[in-house]
Formats: C-alpha cells, sequence, structure tokens
C-alpha cells in the first residue's frame, strides 16, 4: 500500500511539472483567433515574391498583344510546375541517336545490341558470302556476329575519316522512309553530301546531263570561297565523290555499279541477304532497321567531323594533305589542256 | 581533276609526304651597303609588299556549291530542308485555322521552276506548299521574323489579293453598262434614260426577234419591275442562236439595270434577270456519237 501512494504522488508531481515550466516561460502565450489569421494571410501572398500567380502577371506586363501574354503566361507555368513530380533518369530518347550521335571511340557491343545491328533476315534469305559475319541462327532468324559488326564499322569510320582529312567528297545515301534526317545530319556532320530521295540513274556515268547545271565553286585550303575563278568552271565536268556511303545498298544497285565503273570506292550496310562483293568496304549489319543505320550513319559522321576538323587544323598551319589545283591548270581547257581559244581547240 | 580520279587516294598519301607548300625567300648572294656610290643612275623600283594572304588566295579544291549537289535539283531540295527545319524550330508555336490565316499568293509552278531554275515536278512542289501553309499558320502576331522573310521569298511578284475591285457605278453621260452571256451569245447593253427606246446592233427588237416570247424575254428585267418607257437600250449582240442572243440581252439589261437602281435586286433576282445560266454545250468525246450518246451497238 505505502508503495502505491508513493507511486501516485511520484506520478502526480511528474503530471504537474510541464504546467510548472509553463508558468515560468518568459513569453506570454497569446491565443490566436480564427478572425486575425483570416486577415493576415493574403498581406503574406502578395509580398511573397516566390508566388506562381505574381510571376505570371509580371510576365504579362511585359506582353504587348494578348497571344503573347497567353504564351508567356504558359512559359511561367510550365517553368513554376516543372519541378513538381517525379524525374525519369534512365528513358530511350530516340531522337538522340540523330541530334547527337556517338564518336567511333564509343563504339560498343552493348550500343549495336541495342539498336539491333545484330539482327539478319530469315535463313532461306541469305547470302552464302555473308557466313564469316554470321554469328548463329535464332528462330529462323541469322544473328550477325557483333564483334564483327564493331571492327568493319571501326574499319569504315577511319576510311571517312582519313577521305575527309584529305579533302575527299563523302556522299551519304540513304533512300528508305526514315533515313532522311540521318543522312542530313551525318552530312552535315562530315561536311559531306546526301541523297535521301532515289538516286538518278547516270549521275555518274552521264554527270553532263544530270549535274551540269548545278553550281560548284573553288575554294582555298580553308574551305573559304574564291569568287575570282567562277567564270573557268563554265565548262567542267560534273563533280564525282570520293566515297560513298550506302545504307540500303539493297534498293541502291544502280549506285553500286556507277561507282563500280568509276572507281569510286563504296561503304555499305550489309544485311546477311545482300552481296557483299558489291561495295568495298562493308558492314555487316541489320539494314531493315532505322535505329541501326541511324546509328551507323551518325558513326561515320561523327568520324567525317573529325577528319575535317584535322583538315583545317593542318590548313591553318599551312599544309594540305592533298595536291591543290593550280590557278593555271583551272584557266586551262579541261578537255584538251590548252589555254582556251588556242591551237588544241581549234584542231 | 586529280581528286577524281582513282589514284587520288594514293596521291594525297604521297603529298603528306612532300615538302611544305610555304617556303622562306631566299636571301639574295650580292649585297650592297649604304655608304657606296650607286651603280646605276636610275634607282631600282622597291619590291611590292609581302603578301601573307596567298595561302588564302591560292585555290585547293572544287567542291559543289550545295550539299544535295548529287540529287540533281540542288536548289530545290535545299529549301526544302531549310523549310523543314524551321517548321521544326517553331513547332511549338499556337496556330490559327486555315480559314483565319492570311492569305498568300504562292508561286504558281512554272514561276517556281523558273525561280529555282530546276524542273521540279508537280508532286514535289506540292509537298513544299504544304510545308509553307503550315509555316503560314503560325498565329500572325507572334510570327517570328525568320519565318515571314522566308514565307516571303516564296510569293509570286505582285499581291493579286491586294487589288480591290472597283464597283461599278453609272458614267458621267448617264449610261450605265452592263455584259451578260447564255449559250454561245454575248450582249453588251448601254442604259440611259429615256422613252423605252430598243435598238439591237443597230435595228429595231421586231426586225432582229421574230418570236413574241424571244422579244418578251429579252426585255424582261425592264417589264417585270414596269420600267419599259422609262430607259432607252442601245444593245450589241454577238454569237450563237436567236434564243441565246435574246437570253443574254436579259441578264445584260438586268445588270445595267442594277446600276441604276439597286433597289431592284430582290425583285430581278426573283424574276430571274441577273440569274446566270451557266450551261453551256457539252462536248463530243471519243467513242460517242455525240458527247454522252454511245454508237448504236452492232452484232458484229
Amino acid at each position: 500500500m505505502i508503495i502505491r501512494r508513493t507511486c501516485r504522488q511520484l506520478l502526480a508531481l511528474s503530471q504537474r511539472a510541464p504546467v510548472s515550466s509553463r508558468f515560468q516561460s518568459t513569453l506570454p502565450e497569446t491565443p490566436v483567433t480564427p478572425v486575425q489569421a483570416v486577415q493576415t494571410s493574403p498581406k503574406d501572398e502578395i509580398t511573397r515574391p516566390e508566388n506562381p500567380l505574381l510571376e505570371m502577371v509580371q510576365a504579362q506586363a511585359g506582353a504587348n498583344t494578348s497571344a503573347q501574354q497567353e504564351i508567356a503566361a504558359e512559359e511561367s507555368h510550365r517553368k513554376n510546375f516543372s519541378k513538381l513530380g517525379t524525374t525519369v533518369r534512365t528513358f530511350y530518347d530516340p531522337e538522340n541517336v540523330i541530334r547527337n550521335p556517338p564518336k567511333p571511340s564509343q563504339i560498343s557491343l552493348e550500343m549495336l545490341l541495342a539498336a539491333q545491328t545484330h539482327l539478319g533476315h530469315s535463313t532461306s534469305r541469305w547470302n552464302p558470302q555473308n557466313s564469316r559475319y554470321i554469328f548463329g541462327i535464332r528462330e529462323g532468324v541469322h544473328i550477325i556476329s557483333l564483334d564483327v559488326t564493331a571492327a568493319y564499322l571501326r574499319r569504315a569510320a577511319k576510311v571517312v575519316e582519313e577521305v575527309a582529312a584529305r579533302g575527299g567528297l563523302i556522299l551519304f545515301a540513304g533512300t528508305r522512309k526514315g533515313q532522311k534526317r540521318a543522312v542530313v545530319k551525318a552530312a552535315e556532320l562530315a561536311k559531306g553530301y546526301h541523297i535521301f530521295e532515289r538516286w538518278i540513274p547516270g549521275s555518274l556515268t552521264n554527270g553532263e546531263q544530270i549535274l551540269g547545271h548545278c553550281e560548284t565553286k573553288v575554294v582555298n585550303a580553308l574551305d573559304e570561297e574564291l569568287p575570282d575563278f567562277k567564270a573557268d568552271l563554265a565548262d567542267r565536268p560534273s563533280l564525282k565523290p570520293d566515297l560513298v556511303i550506302c545504307l540500303n545498298p539493297l534498293e541502291n544497285v544502280v549506285l553500286l555499279h556507277e561507282c563500280g565503273l568509276n572507281n569510286v570506292p563504296t561503304i555499305g550496310i550489309i544485311d546477311t541477304d545482300a552481296d557483299p562483293t558489291r561495295v568495298t568496304y562493308p558492314i555487316p549489319a541489320n539494314d531493315d532497321s532505322l535505329r541501326a543505320t541511324c546509328l551507323i550513319a551518325g558513326i561515320l559522321g561523327r568520324a567525317g567531323e573529325a577528319g575535317q576538323a584535322r583538315r583545317l587544323k593542318m590548313a591553318q598551319e599551312g599544309r594540305t594533305t592533298y595536291q591543290p589545283i593550280k590557278a593555271e591548270v583551272l584557266h586551262l581547257d579541261p578537255f584538251t589542256g590548252q589555254p582556251p581559244g588556242g591551237e588544241g581547240q581549234k584542231k | 581533276m586529280a581528286w577524281h580520279k582513282s589514284t587520288s587516294l594514293a596521291q594525297a598519301m604521297r603529298s603528306l609526304r612532300l615538302t611544305p607548300t610555304l617556303s622562306k625567300p631566299k636571301p639574295s648572294l650580292s649585297r650592297t651597303y649604304a655608304t657606296e656610290a650607286e651603280a646605276a643612275s636610275v634607282p631600282a623600283a622597291a619590291a611590292p609588299e609581302i603578301n601573307f594572304e596567298a595561302f588564302t588566295q591560292k585555290p585547293a579544291r572544287i567542291i559543289p556549291s550545295s550539299p544535295s549537289y548529287f540529287s540533281g535539283s540542288p536548289r530545290f531540295i535545299d529549301h526544302v530542308l531549310q523549310l523543314e527545319s524551321l517548321q521544326a524550330k517553331y513547332a511549338s508555336l499556337p496556330t490559327v485555322a486555315t480559314s483565319d490565316a492570311p492569305r498568300m499568293a504562292w508561286f504558281k509552278l512554272p514561276q517556281f521552276r523558273d525561280y529555282v531554275g530546276e524542273p521540279v515536278p508537280m508532286k514535289k512542289y506540292k509537298s513544299l506548299l504544304k510545308i509553307l501553309q503550315r509555316l503560314n499558320r503560325i498565329q500572325p502576331e507572334i510570327r517570328p521574323n525568320e519565318v515571314q522573310t522566308t514565307l516571303s521569298a516564296f510569293l509570286r511578284p505582285g499581291n493579286p489579293y491586294a487589288v480591290e475591285t472597283i464597283p461599278r457605278t453609272v458614267d458621267e453621260h448617264g449610261r450605265a453598262r452592263g455584259k451578260g452571256k447564255r449559250k454561245e451569245s454575248t450582249a453588251v447593253v448601254q442604259l440611259v434614260e429615256g422613252e423605252g427606246e430598243v435598238l439591237v446592233n443597230g435595228k429595231s427588237l421586231v426586225e432582229v426577234f421574230k418570236r413574241v416570247h424571244d422579244r418578251e424575254s429579252a426585255l424582261w428585267a425592264l417589264r417585270c419591275t414596269q420600267r419599259l418607257d422609262k430607259y432607252n437600250a442601245w444593245i450589241t449582240v454577238r454569237g450563237g442562236g436567236v434564243t441565246g442572243q435574246a437570253e443574254a440581252i436579259t441578264l445584260a439589261l438586268g445588270r445595267a439595270l442594277l446600276l441604276h437602281e439597286p433597289g431592284l435586286k430582290p425583285v430581278l433576282r426573283k424574276a430571274g434577270a441577273i440569274t446566270v445560266d451557266a450551261r453551256r454545250v457539252e462536248r463530243k468525246k471519243p467513242g460517242r456519237v455525240k458527247a454522252r450518246k454511245m454508237p448504236t451497238w452492232v452484232k458484229r
């Protein structure tokens, strides 16, 4: 009994303790009435600078027309609410391979696998010349060996880089639907040329007729145009590329044939049903997947970019990696090799 | 052009090992001193200034002007690519409905062919027009200058939509002129206020139109408004037959009367005096006897 009483007393003391502390505190407690709270809250909102509504109003003040105001309001709204929600870190952006293609040094088997470069054709459609590139058969489809693809792709990239460094004309050809943007981007990177519509048969073998009206220019080693030589370009034969990169060799038989006739080296994506001897430098890969062709075109474009940068850097130092054309040669008649109006032309 | 031959790469490789193109000028061996007496009576002209830009002025390569050189129509493709990049750049801007977009007179196909100087097929030009129309639909108040200048490059000279038609009126002599057509006939009517005299090709109405029905229909516009005795008409009719001429006059007279009294429009419309009958003789087709008639079927 005695123990119980003392326990109760102790408990009572402990309950009283916070009450005493309350009396001891220096700050007087003033209960906030709900009316006051309502009065103060709008003032706070107005003075706060990070209020989204206020920013919207300020943004609208700068705009003139109602349409501009709307757009400004939308933008500020987006800015304020973009931080909300989750952030997705790892995702596949299909545009990225076109916008920012990888460099040849970044080629990895994972990258090639993700781009589906390993998928060949049904086994019945194969070209036995491709047997050395084929890894195996899965579900009736040939699988291209990825390490072979990587090796051939690196070699092709090196070829593109060296041709670009020597001032060659590089033509990117991808005439399938959907390859347009990749082809244009690769040509832009490599300062090359592009074809995304039908190859006009005879552009190389009958270039006078087909490309005769297309403009050319004379540039110096730094790629600056020299307009003084414009008059000498009138009777020149049409230009021919020094390297052709074909993303779909099966559809561009004529292009590859003409390149063969004119001794123009070619790089081609060779699927398991294509003939690898049609091109000079085959890249065994899947040519039916846009992801694969865009990746390969991008890598080759980057290689060309590196080559062009190298060439321009050497030109800055006053060196050229190629035999520059001479002004006297430009003035000569391109067919007879004689000065214009000379004896050679009369005969 | 060495770089077009197969040996270009080999030559280029060789050129790596060549001596650098820039070489120092050799110092002259014979030297003169300032203290020496001048040997020649005429002093030699000073050497020209050193041209430090010789390297940049030397031609190095012949290259195509456009990256789409090998396509055969480089200018057209450059235009398309430029427009497509613009479209992608400003895809997020708000647009207006096609009917609210400003009316633009784009190049006609032959004009566009002249503009680019290449034989562009109709189908490809239509696809280009589609991009132009999409860019034109961007809200006019916030349309970027870049888009505006690009679009204006594709407009044909002169703005046909800026020309406003001048409304016809009665001239200073009180004449109203109206034209009308029906079948193969064309009529021109000069209408003045008067006593109801009518001359058709210098002859009276009775001489030209023997049938009463034709005379009625020729002056129908005046008759239905009860103004037969208030106007004089000087009429010229060409082509076609009697009915066609009479009804061409109806239309021309109705139109001329409208210039004098625009308030008569609902009456004339209801009476059918200013309604155009656009029917013409259908052409004959090959394989048919007339426009539609098939030749009679023969067994063999």
